[in-house]
């Protein structure tokens, strides 16, 4: 039973990074009503951003250097396409019917794809990311691996600055004034269309740290690494109460908890030894969000909202 | 002529009417005369075009293409016996028809000098047939156009300077005909689209579908602009059974036309793919609930009747009958449809999405787990539950007529033509989508229909005038389901296996449930016909841009994008609804009654 504080430490490594990602889909979500379906592959494109700047740079440069330049050209690559998608594909759309741009967005998850998958050299298979070099550490009876280490102080750090920015600037309070009324917000001289697009490249930017996290953590990148990762983030995203920026990362820590203590501890429960195990985590990941929806409607720090379907 | 107040009648290019008429008319013949001569001198581009004096492949495209603006050109001259193609008298029909011959040729021209390495592959038939249909279109852009004023414009055109105006043009009372001719041209009409939609499943290569989809396209536009749709759409809704009767007609006939079995497989897939589709339609369109998971009750549907087909790998060893095996696969799918539904259904808006993309992926990762190894063993796993054995309908005796049993695997011969394996199950599939058709019309205009357009409208509302609006959202849910199901049932005898991977939320190939809310929503919601015609488009684009290879899913994602972009609405829009999306492009309601009264009427 002395794997639990693993478990315990894998899950909320995995659900941080979740939660990163789910900060994208839950800024857009919360000021434009729109299930931004491409966010999963602007997180790829992140990447990939990395990698590039990564190959690029001398062979035996120092990862202290180039992690930070890395992470620059990801959150430049991730939010570039971010804002071009919002202004050339989303904008025309508003106004549009509620489903048409969902239909965009996949268009341009697909399309997002393709390019790397075409473009992209040698993107046919997955791509080898630099990771962090140097034996784990040993915390507590937890194994933690040193490239963890990049999120595990990211994503503090990010939620910091996201919090900060949201509460205490001029901008991060316009943000939350467009989310709660897009009119009223307008007519005390907002300009909601740069709000709008500030909430994508914000999203983009989260992702793109959550990218370059993912590579260091798994030491690779695909270009099909978005769906999974996205559908996963929209999850933990409706699980906090979409909509709610701390909601997005608690409901990523809880979904990557629960994820790893249902991959360890399932089978051990009486008649389910067939069902444990990696095959069914995420089995156990959508049954979970069904049983919060069913008891908290709004997800876990969601408020409850007018209906706004 | 009348003119609607915010839009303009003026040429693009400055010259006078009558030399641009004239100009459209010349170029047109000459680019029809010019596909009868060799465009290219080897036959290595497919379709041979080397041939003087017979079009071949892509040319016949660009002679369609040419007689149709010639058509339009010489009805806008008011000669007796072509008024009817052009009701309305505008211009802009012309300049779609110009535009689509035009696109026609030169992506031909284009797809040559690509192909066999520059333009030095050309024949002079390809630059007089280039040149001519760039002279049609210049007289066509001579011609006055309906359009915005000056800054005024909107949509897609504004960026080429174009400005074309969207408007409906007020047609002329319809000369009254007597009703067996009224019919015998909505037969007409179907005999013409059996044939184009022939044409365009039949097209062996994918330079000849991408021309013929983008003269397809602007022909519709054309037509539409010159007030033939309009007309035919009038003779349809009067002569509403014969139309209804005309369509499943036209579309029992096309494994008759048919000499193999290779399109009339691909034609059974669109069948199930469009069945599913107008099963979402209802979920979606009619009772606005977001499914996201929807293509897993088609999965439920397979799945169920290949473990009771008597497969060898299932491990339930029965063998249903062919009635039996559709009802089960109905029955569990309705059955899953409420066990999904009847948790969720409490929950407003996206939150729905959500939980029911999370139940198309538990569907997939459960089926692919019950393989004995991380599960119970039901459904073998990756592998799927192969060598499901064909349909056989049991043969029996009415008041002492016998019906021999018929085996849908085998071949049969009716009337001299051979029906394969695939001709049977697409008429048997044929009959499943009359079925849904007929739910779909049946419910849609009921009480019940009623009430989920209230429900999708405004939810609260609509509880408030006495809607049990969970009751009846589960009713929308189990009968999506349950539709889906049924063809479920049939996909798993035409495919002969299922496997998980079958029913992704997204993937390459339909069916998935992407690409099913997608040609929901590219179709047109709520309708019956927006459906079928969105489901056609998405199962041939990615079919036939195969020679597009690597590129062929971007090419995909772009159509998606710019498709949403021009038409939000959808193809096939639900009258009411494109009135809302477009009541900038229909100024003026008060003055004039006509406009005024089909938005009342709608």
């Amino acid at each position: 039973m002395n794997e639990l504080p693993q478990q315990l430490a894998n899950g909320l490594i995995l659900g941080a990074l979740y939660g990163l990602v789910a900060i994208g889909y839950t800024m857009v979500y919360g000021i434009v009503q729109l299930i931004n379906f491409a966010h999963g592959e602007i997180f790829m494109v992140g990447g990939f951003g990395a990698l590039t700047a990564y190959l690029a740079l001398p062979g035996g440069t120092t990862l202290w250097l180039a992690v930070p330049l890395m992470l620059a050209a990801g959150i430049t690559v991730s939010t570039l396409v971010a804002v071009g998608a919002e202004r050339f594909a989303y904008r025309p759309l508003r106004g549009a019917p509620r489903l048409a741009p969902l239909i965009t967005a996949i268009g341009l998850s697909i399309v997002l794809q393709q390019l790397v998958f075409s473009f992209y050299p040698d993107a046919k298979k997955a791509k080898v990311f630099p990771k962090i070099p140097g034996d784990a550490f040993q915390v507590l009876g937890m194994t933690i691996q040193r490239s963890d280490l990049f999120l595990i102080v990211a994503a503090p750090v990010c939620m910091i600055i996201l919090g900060w920015f949201v509460n205490r600037t001029r901008s991060g309070r316009a943000m939350q004034a467009t989310s709660q009324d897009p009119d009223t917000a307008k007519l005390m001289g907002i300009d909601t269309d740069r709000i709008i697009v500030l909430a994508f490249a914000i999203g983009a930017a989260f992702a793109a740290v959550a990218a370059v996290a993912y590579g260091l953590r798994t030491g690779q990148v695909d270009f099909r690494m978005g769906f999974i990762l996205g559908l996963k983030a929209f999850t933990a995203a409706v699980l906090g109460g979409i909509g709610n920026i701390y909601g997005a990362m608690v409901g990523g820590l809880v979904l990557g908890l629960a994820e790893g203590l249902a991959t360890a501890y399932i089978q051990h429960l009486p008649g389910m030894h067939l069902f444990g195990g990696g095959a069914w985590k995420d089995v156990w990941a959508f049954v979970l969000l069904i049983v919060v929806l069913l008891a908290r409607p709004q997800g876990l720090l969601g408020e409850r909202v007018a209906d706004r379907a | 002529m009348t003119t609607v107040r915010s839009t303009e009648t003026t040429p693009v290019v400055p010259i006078p009417s009558g030399p641009a008429r004239i100009l459209t008319a010349a170029g047109a013949t000459g680019t029809a005369a010019s596909a009868f001569l060799a465009w290219t001198w080897t036959s290595g581009f497919p379709g041979d075009l080397t041939v003087y004096g017979y079009p071949g492949g892509l040319q016949w495209l660009t002679l369609a293409g040419a007689l149709i603006t010639l058509l339009l050109t010489l009805a806008s001259y008011h000669l007796p016996g072509l008024r009817w193609t052009s009701p309305s008298g505008g211009n802009n029909g012309i300049l779609y028809a110009a535009l689509g011959a035009a696109a026609t040729t030169w992506f031909t021209l284009i797809a040559i000098s690509a192909e066999l390495g520059g333009l030095a592959n050309l024949e002079p038939g390809g630059w007089a047939a280039g040149a001519t249909s760039l002279i049609t279109l210049l007289g066509a852009l001579g011609l006055p156009l309906d359009r915005h004023p000056r800054g005024a414009g909107q949509g897609i055109t504004r960026y080429l300077g174009l400005r074309l105006a969207k408007v409906e043009r007020p047609l002329p009372p319809v000369r009254e005909l007597p009703s067996p001719i009224e019919v015998l041209l909505i037969v007409v009409a179907f005999a013409t689209g059996l044939y184009a939609i022939t044409f365009g499943l039949d097209t062996d290569y994918g330079e000849l579908f991408t021309a013929y989809l983008l003269l397809a396209g602007f022909t519709v536009a054309a037509l539409t602009k010159s007030g033939l749709v309009t007309r035919l759409r009038a003779l349809a809704v009067k002569h509403r059974t014969v139309t209804t009767g005309a369509a499943f007609a036209a579309a029992a006939a096309f494994p008759f036309t048919q000499s193999s079995d290779q399109y009339t497989s691909v034609a059974t897939n669109i069948l199930i793919f469009a069945t599913v589709a107008l099963g979402l339609n209802i979920v979606v369109g009619l009772a606005g609930l977001l499914d996201l998971g929807y293509v897993a009750f088609l999965g439920v549907g397979a799945y169920a009747a290949a473990l009771v087909s008597g497969s060898p790998a299932s491990p339930i060893h029965v063998h249903f009958p062919f009635w039996a095996a559709m009802l089960t696969g109905a029955a569990v799918s309705i059955v899953f449809g409420v066990l999904i539904g009847a948790p969720t259904l409490r929950l407003r808006g996206d939150y729905l999405a959500i939980v029911t993309l999370g139940f198309g992926e538990i569907f997939r990762i459960t089926m692919n787990n019950l393989n004995g190894t991380t599960g119970p063993k039901v459904t073998n796993g990756a592998n799927g539950i192969p060598r499901i054995p064909d349909l056989v309908s049991p043969g029996f005796t009415i008041r002492g007529l016998h019906i021999p049993a018929f085996d849908f695997g085998r071949k049969h011969s009716i009337g001299g033509l051979e029906l394969g394996r695939f001709s049977n199950y697409y008429l048997l599939m044929l009959l499943v989508t009359a079925f849904v058709v007929l739910v779909f019309a049946r419910v849609g205009n009921s009480r019940i229909g009623r009430a989920w357009i209230a429900i999708r409208e405004d939810e609260t509302a609509a509880e408030a005038m006495g809607i049990n609006g969970f009751r009846l959202k589960l009713l929308a849910f189990a009968l999506g389901a349950c539709m889906a199901g049924l063809a479920g049932t049939v996909q798993a005898h035409v495919s002969y296996t299922v496997t998980p991977d079958q029913y992704t939320f997204a993937e390459a190939l339909p069916p998935n449930s992407a690409f099913l809310l997608a040609a929901v929503i590219l179709g047109g919601m709520g309708t019956i016909s927006g459906p079928l015609v969105g489901a056609t488009l998405l199962f041939l684009i990615p079919k036939k841009l195969e020679f597009l290879s690597d590129y062929q899913l971007l090419a995909f994602g772009l159509a998606l994008i710019v498709l949403m972009r021009v038409r939000p609405e959808g193809l096939i829009p639900n009258r009411r609804r494109q009135l809302e999306f477009h009541e900038a492009d229909i100024p003026d309601q008060a003055a004039s009654p006509e406009t005024a009264l089909t938005k009342a009427g709608a």
